[in-house]
């Protein structure tokens, strides 16, 4: 019961955020039917692990830290493919490179899939069945090593920080 | 009407031509570039980035009223679902066989297993 209490708190907040009114009566509705809509889907929440919240509100700076990254790597993502695409002379050498992981759970590689998609250059294309490989389509491959080191040294890093 | 308010509508007004500008790219970029995956690099980055200034407009227009929440709500999920989808076109597009395009300089992708 705990947990369902635990995984509900954000589902209230959100329902906050959807309907438009954040007071105290929409997030208790919201938890209440968070919890309704938890039950079916309970085996996409981790019910076997050990929850702490303290682990939880610990994380969150590391998480605002991510996104302030993310949103300022989607602006120059941005400009660098309008460049391309507004130049009159289309100069592109694109490729797929195969991208080792470090990390081994779903929402990790979840957030660093999404989080390569959002950055210059990168999309993610698809994972390997043992989940140790990430196949990542650049629009400039002329150099995967140096593709290889950004995102383990950069990216990888700011989302093991925040998600594991 | 105070000097503030004046600031926050030209404001406003700058993120939606900014938004709308990032659209107009993504759409000339899915015309212009050559295979499905450089297309969905257009579609995806820069596409995205636009509708999320055309929401970040109406929050700066409207402030933390329930539209504005709604448009914050949006934009959120504007940017957590627009990865998936472009991933999951990708993929599908990389398994059904389409090829990359003639200027491609390297292709490591091997195709796993049937199942999952």
């Amino acid at each position: 019961m705990k947990r369902y209490i635990y995984y509900s708190i954000p589902l209230g907040i959100m329902w906050c955020f959807v309907h438009g009114t954040i007071n105290i009566e929409n997030f208790l509705l919201g938890s209440v039917l968070g919890i309704i809509v938890i039950r079916p889907f309970r085996e996409l929440y981790h019910f076997e692990e050990e929850l702490s919240f303290k682990r939880a509100i610990g994380k969150i700076p590391n998480q605002i830290h991510y996104f302030m990254v993310l949103i300022v790597e989607i602006i120059k993502a941005s400009i660098m493919v309008a460049k391309i695409v507004l130049s009159p002379k289309m100069d592109i050498k694109p490729g797929i490179i195969a991208v080792p992981l470090r990390t081994k759970t779903s929402g990790g590689i979840t957030a660093i899939a999404n989080t390569i998609t959002l950055t210059p250059g990168t999309l993610t294309i698809d994972v390997a069945d043992d989940r140790s490989v990430l196949y990542v389509h650049s629009i400039d491959a002329s150099d995967p090593e140096s593709i290889r080191k950004s995102i383990r040294d950069d990216l990888e890093k700011f989302v093991l920080e925040a998600f594991e | 009407m105070s000097f503030i308010d004046t600031a926050l509508n030209v404001l406003s007004n700058v993120v939606l031509l900014l938004g709308l500008f990032f659209v107009f790219v993504g759409m000339i970029g899915l015309l212009r570039l050559p295979d499905v995956y450089n297309r969905l690099h257009a579609t995806t980055k820069v596409a995205t980035l636009g509708a999320f200034g055309v929401m970040s407009s109406i929050v700066l227009n409207v402030g933390f009223t329930p539209i504005g929440i709604k448009a914050i709500t949006v934009g959120l999920f504007l940017l957590l679902t627009a990865p998936v989808a472009s991933h999951m076109i990708g993929r599908a597009a990389k398994r059904h066989g389409v090829e990359l395009c003639e200027e491609s300089v390297i292709d490591e992708y091997i195709i796993s297993g049937e199942t999952d």
